[in-house]
């Protein structure tokens, strides 16, 4: 209580400041460079409801904030990230965090043209993320932030190089293991001096290796992982292929139930465009690639050190997000293909304003023998094959369909049930404008399916009368077996760069997937506010 | 001691939106859908006369997509009226960074991308959410908005022609 009473008045304070234009104008002559930072706020109050599964938790708010503060000036830059769960918000991390705030994410680094250097909390890359990937994302819980140092050195504009050394953050803490890089990337054109030729080609190789200490009772325990990666990238304006090649040594740990085989993948994607239409298609197989900063870890979303996604189309629709494909690191092979094409304004199918469709297949499946890449096993996981087609009337008006086929092998991706899935669905939606700033959009969805919770129907309407405000209202309703309605209403308003939002409603449980990491939310209902400002 | 932290964290944070980006850029690098790689204080911010409009998206996030097909669909008659550069950043990791250009090419767009695929430059300009669109001028930002809703557009176009 007296914790909050210090923050209130702090910011009282700093208001009255604020408002004394003096004051602020000299501070602002002593203070060189500039500050900017974010704030973000995702709070929820829990409401009971028997029917969908949506139990009280202890505490009945969840409330996580991320504060974040960087100062620059010249070539220097320095910042932290305040962050707190009071508590967090269910679901979020798989042991909710009860009532911890902290400042993390600090870091001080130095920019120069051909070189920098950063030490404290970082992010970073190396390739596609195969083999090591340091990043954040707030929506799913994610920060394997790195404290150590990373330098980047460009001595020639052809040549780049990383090396990087640290531990990851794990929640408050800082993972068992210990991390140390390095990759590098030669643009080959460039340094032939044939910096014009139509096609670019860049090389890259990539080290990571990890530390931790093994105490155990076996002689030929690998306290040290090493994982080399290879990569080629070529580009034209009318085409590209890219491919990376990982190998991981031997790395037992809880994710992999301790499997003394070594890890390896392979991806290889393809690109083609020209005038309005475009095409790409992504092969990938993986084994044995769970990557942990810590071999005791039993979650893939605690301090993962690398990025292996589900090669899939990620969806805005309510239905089809109920089957949603999971990466299979233990291994998988499969591919992604998507075509899109613009069909012109002023012809027969184009009308005025043109048509635009764009289709998309992926297939997942598993290895047909342990460490073989290239056998395609006959046990399908996942399949989904959709098309959309978008039109533009007017300037009032414009209508899309969707169509999707999906195939779930629930047994494998969310082991909660031994059946699969093959549904259908089909969406509708529509935009009509009437004024300037006044507009409705609304989308209509079903899907059908014979198994699991058989058929469901959606739909989801926004208005937007006057900017700044939106309202919108949804359900998500479950005809087929539980007869549940997912209802969802809200508002939000949003000023330059900071946007507050407030919705009331029920949230199905599921697995809830950004980019490659999945995590199971539970059944929730109650209230959800949202605060989010850039400065 | 966590006393004395909330209170320089709250300060700061009072304190920091009084300050404008007044002291330029650090070099980041983008690549571009040709494979280049594009470095931030390259592409002109430091112009007194021309703005650099910079719109943040991502294949998969719709609110952007309607932003910027509708920029797309008015790009040369704005141009017209007052010429402006202007970028669409492709936040894309590399799950879907591979869609980014032949997503382009399909759509028909006429504005360049670039892609910030560790979200670099995102979280440099502390962009929480896409969409979320910038305007630089004389190394400054001058105008910023998040998220979109039908009819936003006309406020970014209201922008460019005053800033």
């Amino acid at each position: 209580m007296r914790k909050k009473g210090y923050i209130l008045a702090i910011i009282f304070f700093s208001f009255f400041l604020s408002s004394n234009q003096s004051f602020s104008q000299s501070l602002n002559q002593l203070i060189k460079g500039n500050f900017s930072g974010s704030y973000e706020n995702y709070s929820q109050y829990y409401l009971k409801d028997d029917k969908i599964g949506a139990l009280l938790p202890l505490d009945r708010i969840g409330s996580n904030g991320f504060l974040k503060l960087d100062y620059n000036y010249g070539k220097f830059s320095a910042g932290a990230q305040f962050e707190s769960y009071l508590p967090s918000i269910l679901g979020y991390f798989p042991i909710p965090v009860d009532n911890q705030s902290k400042i993390v994410n600090k870091y001080f680094k130095y920019t120069d043209e051909k070189f920098s250097v950063q030490v404290g909390d970082f992010y970073e890359q190396f390739g596609s993320g195969l083999i090591f990937r340091a990043f954040e994302n707030r929506q799913i819980g994610i920060n394997n932030a790195v404290e150590g140092f990373n330098i980047h050195v460009n001595p020639t504009d052809y040549f780049r190089m990383k090396v990087i050394y640290g531990r990851t953050r794990q929640i408050f803490e800082y993972a068992k293991a210990v991390n140390r890089g390095f990759d590098a990337e030669l643009d080959v054109n460039h340094l032939l001096g044939r910096k014009n030729d139509p096609i670019n080609v860049a090389i890259g190789g990539s080290y990571f290796g990890k530390y931790q200490d093994y105490t155990g009772p076996l002689d030929k325990f690998p306290s040290t992982v090493h994982s080399f990666a290879g990569r080629i990238d070529l580009d034209a304006n009318d085409f590209s292929l890219s491919s990376e090649y990982v190998e991981k040594a031997s790395d037992p740990n809880l994710l992999n139930n301790q499997s003394f085989e070594k890890g390896k993948a392979f991806q290889v994607n393809g690109s083609f465009t020209k005038n309005n239409f475009g095409a790409t298609a992504t092969f990938r197989s993986v084994y044995n690639m769970n990557s942990t900063s810590d071999r005791n870890q039993e979650f893939t979303s605690i301090a993962p050190l690398n990025y292996v996604p589900a090669l899939t189309k990620q969806h805005d629709y309510l239905t089809s997000n109920i089957y949603v494909y999971a990466a299979q690191l233990k291994g998988e092979v499969g591919f992604q293909t998507d075509v899109f094409y613009n069909i012109k304004p002023g012809t027969k199918l184009g009308g005025k304003y043109g048509t635009k469709i764009s289709a998309n297949y992926s297939m997942f499946n598993a290895l047909k023998e342990p460490g073989n890449l290239t056998a395609i096993g006959k046990q399908k996981y996942f399949s989904d094959a959709n098309i959309e087609i978008k039109k533009k009337f007017s300037k009032q008006m414009e209508m899309t369909l969707g169509l999707q086929q999906i195939f779930y092998n629930s047994a494998v991706i969310q082991v909660v049930s031994n059946e699969t899935v093959s549904a259908n669905v089909v969406a509708l939606g529509g935009l009509y404008k009437w004024k300037s700033k006044k507009s409705v959009r609304v989308k209509l969805e079903h899907l059908s399916s014979e198994t699991d919770s058989k058929s469901w129907a959606s739909g989801l309407a926004e208005f937007s009368f006057s900017s700044p405000y939106a309202f919108f209202i949804s359900d998500l309703y479950n005809y087929g077996k539980t007869k549940n309605h997912y209802y969802n209403f809200g508002a939000s308003v949003t000023k330059k760069s900071t946007r507050f939002s407030l919705s009331f409603g029920k949230q199905r449980a599921g697995l809830f997937c950004v980019g490659g990491i999945c995590r199971f939310v539970p059944a929730s209902y109650g209230f959800t506010a949202g605060l989010t400002t850039s400065f | 001691m966590k006393k004395y932290i909330y209170i320089i964290v709250a300060f700061l944070m009072i304190q920091s939106s009084l300050l404008a980006q007044e002291n330029g850029f650090p070099s980041i690098k983008l690549k571009s859908t040709n494979g280049q790689m594009v470095d931030l204080v390259d592409l002109g911010i430091q112009s007194k006369d021309t703005m650099v409009v910079m719109s943040f998206w991502a294949t998969w996030c719709i609110p952007c997509i309607n932003e910027l097909e509708i920029i797309n669909d008015v790009y040369e008659e704005k141009q017209a009226i007052k010429p402006f550069k202007f970028y669409g950043v492709s936040v894309d990791d590399t799950r879907t960074s591979q869609r980014v250009k032949p997503f382009i090419k399909g759509k028909g767009w006429q504005f360049n991308v670039l892609m910030d695929i560790n979200s670099e430059l995102k979280r440099y300009l502390n962009i929480t959410d896409v969409p979320h669109v910038i305007i630089l001028k004389d190394n400054k930002i001058v105008y910023r908005h998040t998220g979109y809703i039908s009819g936003e557009e006309e406020n970014l176009f209201e922008a460019i022609k005053n800033l």
